[in-house]
């Protein structure tokens, strides 16, 4: 389902309507990886999830959610060639955020929690998103997503259901935890959208699957 | 009369400021017309030119400092109506000693201070916070390094009232020890666990017991020093305020104060301080709609004040050229030396010297001398049977020094109680086989002692292989490890060994081409994450890729078993734990991928003593059954865990060093470092006894932590033994000193030096 432009709220539906794309990313599933079913991608993966175990190697902490911030110190942020497999993946020094969601919801899963995939719709300014598109032309062909607008770009991110119902929105990518609060400024979070089957509590929010939750 | 003004100490404003400069500007905010006074020690304190202050007060050093005319000063000062707020710890002790209780002055009391003081703050108890475990820094070191092993190394090393220093190994623990007792001229430091959580306070303002404002922060971003640099602000949860007003009014708090916590992902709130003073942040809570500082003052002088509502709950900091006030003026340079080379490469100084106060502040000593010595589980170190044995030796010991001596009982008890635990364990899922670590301790008694519990011998060289059958092992008994276990290369590698773990796949290569080497071909795993420079490296996926293909050569040549040494007592056994469960997710990879069913896994060796005691053998089986359902036999590979407390060294002392006031600052033994290598490495428990009581057979006495540091024999810089203990001032010349903890490593990387 996607997020209806005409029922923002100003200043924020003239963002949009600057956005060619908009609607595609309004209703793009989230990524995935591709798994080919033989042992080129099982050894990557089991090398991935191994490695992400030891991760977890000193970290004196309690609780039972140990978010991948290695993640970035393992990968850097950029352009990724869709569809990807896990074959290809491991050996890569640069994902995007699809890719960078995909293993943290892999590592999540692994230490047992409930985790989906979630996208997000955040704000920046121009010179920004021209960098990126820059950068995104360099990384080569057309088989990327066109996930950066003009003052928007589409994200992907997880979310883990907790046991009590409530969401916890993780941004891979750059390893930071949203939160229910409205963010302003530089990367606001305009809107959130989960893929879990079932109703979530979010701060004060409600999340439905496939439903955009504006901020 | 004059309008009443207020004075606000504290003005220093640099990396980790002090709050009156925040103060000031939330005072300046909410009321225009209003006096305010700078006050603090040392002109260098930038915050006094800040625009928001109207005059300063700049007074002597504390050192300078006439307690009773200070204290006169003050009085006159709040006398004439004017308010006091102090912003700095150590003052509001000063004035809480010096001054006691006055309707102006704006800090906490003597009582206050009591139940606020770290670490167990008991002031604040019912109010859902937990607090991390921690242990005195006066307790003996094997207490202490039992509680950092414990805590897997992650602990602050804290000072009563100010400071903290990370710690994450021994010799660094030691040296911050030193320092900051130096620095704050107290032994009463304290060590406390780390908590991962998000970094939060509440900034609080009350009044004679009764709360006035409350203000809650989250960090969102910090310096390197761990300082705020941008966070939110918002009220203060309502269910935590009503308890929160019930601790106030118990303590009858006046002034500002600070909580510090750490809220855990499970939401867990644990305390790590209260400061008896505002924040500095303060003037970041009143920009983002919570000025707690004018709330106090509105309350007190009961005044309307400008309120700023910002609906953007947040601050950040910025560093800001000012001009300088000629009425204040600014420091003299420092010598051009000073400035090229301060100490610990810092230039400058930064900020004022609180040092001085503290031996005068003898209610802030009395009240961090209640301070219970630990939490949590920290056991006694001293079994009864030690140091009787202990006991008895010395007393029979007439001879030359420094004297190695064996502890029979203690030794053998160790290894049987081991044989004993692992036949008991083996009954379970899987086999537990030791291989005694020859190169820890190779003598006669060691290697005796192993052969008759049944161990086999872990060798890392021909030399040690040949060692182990010289003493009876069969090659089938000996297990082969190391990144040299074919030195020296003239040797002819010895066949028929009962395992052998290649340290690189390319000395796999070479291991597969000899026949009949060893039963059990494996590999040393690197697991990522721990640091270490042996075993193959797992954190390339090509490289691993490389290993699977190895192992499938295995097929009809050798069974396949893995190795993992980390030292646990280096690493703490939580940590060796979870490097464990990891080992157990490569070695299932590695099984499923080459197709070779993993029969032996090696777990090594590294424990402290105490530590393999209490190591869960039987739940480890049961991890490694689940995992690998076609491991038969798990290896464990002791040696500094069954020697290293087998020893004691017996020296004497040759010279003792007093201070100008007669007290006993240092000695000098004829032990060294070239016995004693590893003295700075780990804690050794210490012994002394008096010639004469040798003589009339009293028993030595454990030493404690002290003032008195133990020197050795020789001319190197760092042959220092011991940082302190708290020797008798009656100790002579030729009294003895004992090392416990001499065995294992302490004695087979000894030398010998300085004998002619």
């Amino acid at each position: 389902m996607g997020l209806v432009a005409a029922n923002l709220q100003d200043p924020i539906a003239e963002l949009v309507a600057r956005e060619k794309h908009f609607q595609e990313w309004t209703e793009h599933p989230s990524s995935s990886l591709v798994h080919h079913d033989a042992e080129c991608c099982e050894r990557a993966r089991l090398w991935f999830l191994a490695y992400a175990r030891s991760m977890e190697i000193g970290n004196i902490s309690q609780f039972e959610i140990k978010a991948p911030i290695w993640l970035q110190q393992l990968y850097s942020w950029g352009p990724s060639s869709w569809p990807i497999a896990w074959c290809e993946l491991v050996n890569k020094k640069v994902l995007d955020c699809g890719v960078f969601a995909a293993l943290a919801r892999e590592v999540f899963k692994a230490q047992g929690h409930e985790v989906h995939p979630a996208q997000a719709l955040l704000s920046y300014n121009e010179t920004c998103t021209n960098h990126w598109k820059a950068l995104w032309k360099k990384g080569k062909d057309d088989t990327v997503f066109p996930w950066i607008g003009d003052r928007l770009v589409y994200h992907e991110l997880c979310v883990l259901e907790l046991p009590d119902g409530t969401a916890k929105f993780y941004d891979s990518t750059w390893g930071n935890w949203y939160l229910s609060q409205p963010r302003f400024g530089f990367g606001a979070v305009l809107a959130v959208r989960s893929e879990c089957p079932r109703l979530l509590r979010w701060g004060s929010r409600t999340v439905a699957c496939g439903e955009w939750v504006e901020l | 009369m004059a309008p009443p003004k207020i004075f606000i100490s504290g003005m220093h404003s640099g990396q980790n400021p002090c709050s009156g400069v925040g103060i000031a500007r939330c005072l300046r905010a909410a009321f225009p017309n209003l006096t305010l006074v700078g006050v603090d020690h040392w002109q260098g304190s930038s915050g006094l030119h800040d625009k928001s202050i109207d005059e300063t007060l700049l007074l002597p050093q504390w050192k300078q400092i006439n307690d009773a005319q200070h204290g006169d000063h003050i009085l006159s000062i709040l006398n004439d109506d004017h308010l006091w707020i102090a912003a700095m710890d150590m003052e509001v002790h000063w004035l809480a000693e010096h001054l006691g209780a006055h309707s102006n002055l704006l800090a906490p009391g003597a009582k206050a201070l009591e139940l606020t003081a770290k670490p167990a703050v008991s002031g604040l108890d019912g109010l859902g916070f937990r607090v991390p475990d921690f242990i005195s820094a006066s307790l003996p070191d094997s207490d202490i390094h039992y509680f950092l092993r414990q805590h897997a190394w992650q602990c602050w090393l804290k000072s009563p009232y100010h400071d903290a220093k990370r710690i994450s190994s021994w010799i660094g623990f030691v040296k911050a020890r030193d320092a900051m007792a130096k620095s704050w001229r107290t032994s009463k430091l304290f060590l406390q666990r780390h908590i991962i959580g998000s970094e939060e306070t509440i900034a609080f303002a009350a009044y004679q017991g009764e709360l006035i404002a409350a203000a809650h922060m989250q960090k969102r971003q910090i310096t390197p020093e761990g300082k705020t640099w941008a966070a939110r602000v918002t009220a203060v949860e309502p269910d935590f305020l009503e308890g929160f007003k019930e601790a106030i009014r118990k303590l009858n708090y006046t002034g500002g104060g600070e909580v510090e916590f750490a809220r855990d992902p499970d939401g867990h709130k644990w305390l790590i301080e209260c400061n008896p003073r505002f924040p500095a942040w303060v003037y970041g809570g009143a920009l983002a709609g919570q000025n707690v500082v004018a709330k106090l003052i509105a309350h007190v002088w009961n005044m309307p004040f400008l309120e700023t509502v910002n609906p953007y709950p947040f601050f950040t900091r910025v560093v800001q050229d000012i001009p300088a006030k000629e009425s204040v003026g600014i420091p003299l340079p420092p010598d051009p030396a000073t400035m090229a080379w301060a100490s610990e490469g810092k230039k400058g100084k930064s900020g004022p010297d609180f040092s001085a106060l503290i031996p005068t502040l003898a209610s802030a000593q009395e009240q961090h001398s209640k301070t219970p010595d630990k939490s949590g589980d920290v056991p006694e170190h001293i079994d009864p049977s030690y140091f009787t044995e202990i006991s008895s030796l010395t007393e029979q010991y007439v001879g030359p020094t420094p004297a190695r001596i064996h502890l029979e009982q203690w030794a053998r008890g160790r290894f049987d109680r081991l044989a004993k635990r692992v036949k008991q364990a083996s009954l379970n899922t899987s086999r537990i086989q030791i291989g005694f670590s020859v190169k820890t301790c190779p003598t006669d008694d060691y290697l005796r002692k192993a052969k008759e519990s049944g161990f086999f011998a872990e060798c890392i060289s021909q030399m040690e292989v040949q060692r182990a059958l010289s003493f009876g092992f069969l090659p089938s008994q000996i297990i082969l490890n190391g990144p040299g276990k074919f030195w020296p290369l003239t040797d002819k590698p010895v066949t028929g060994l009962h395992a052998l773990y290649c340290d690189s796949p390319e000395e796999f290569d070479r291991v597969i081409a000899l026949p009949g080497i060893a039963k059990v071909i494996g590999f040393r795993m690197r697991v990522p994450k721990v640091h270490s420079r042996f075993g193959n490296p797992l954190d390339d996926p090509r490289r691993f890729s490389d290993l699977i293909h190895k192992m499938k050569k295995l097929q009809g040549r050798a069974e396949l078993g893995f190795h993992f040494h980390m030292p646990s007592w280096a690493i703490g056994l939580q940590t060796w734990m979870q490097a464990l469960d990891s080992l157990l997710i490569w070695c299932q990879i590695a099984e499923r991928l080459s197709g070779r069913p993993v029969k032996h896994l090696d777990l090594g060796g590294g424990f402290f003593p105490a530590d393999l005691e209490r190591l869960d053998i039987s739940g480890i089986q049961e991890s490694v059954r689940k995992a690998l359902p076609n491991v038969g036999t798990l290896y464990l590979e002791p040696g500094r865990s069954l020697t290293q407390d087998g020893e004691i060294l017996v020296s004497r002392i040759l010279d003792l060093r007093k201070t100008p006031d007669a007290s006993l600052h240092e000695i000098v033994v004829d032990a060294c470092i070239a016995e004693l290598p590893l003295a700075q490495a780990y804690s050794h428990r210490l012994f002394f006894k008096q010639i004469g009581s040798l003589e009339a057979n009293s028993p030595p006495v454990r030493l404690s932590k002290g003032e008195t540091r133990i020197l050795g024999r020789i001319c190197m810089e760092d042959d220092i033994l011991s940082d302190g203990v708290s020797l008798p001032e009656s100790a002579q010349i030729g009294d003895y000193v004992i090392f416990g903890d001499a065995g294992g490593y302490e004695r087979s990387m000894s030398y010998g030096f300085g004998r002619g």
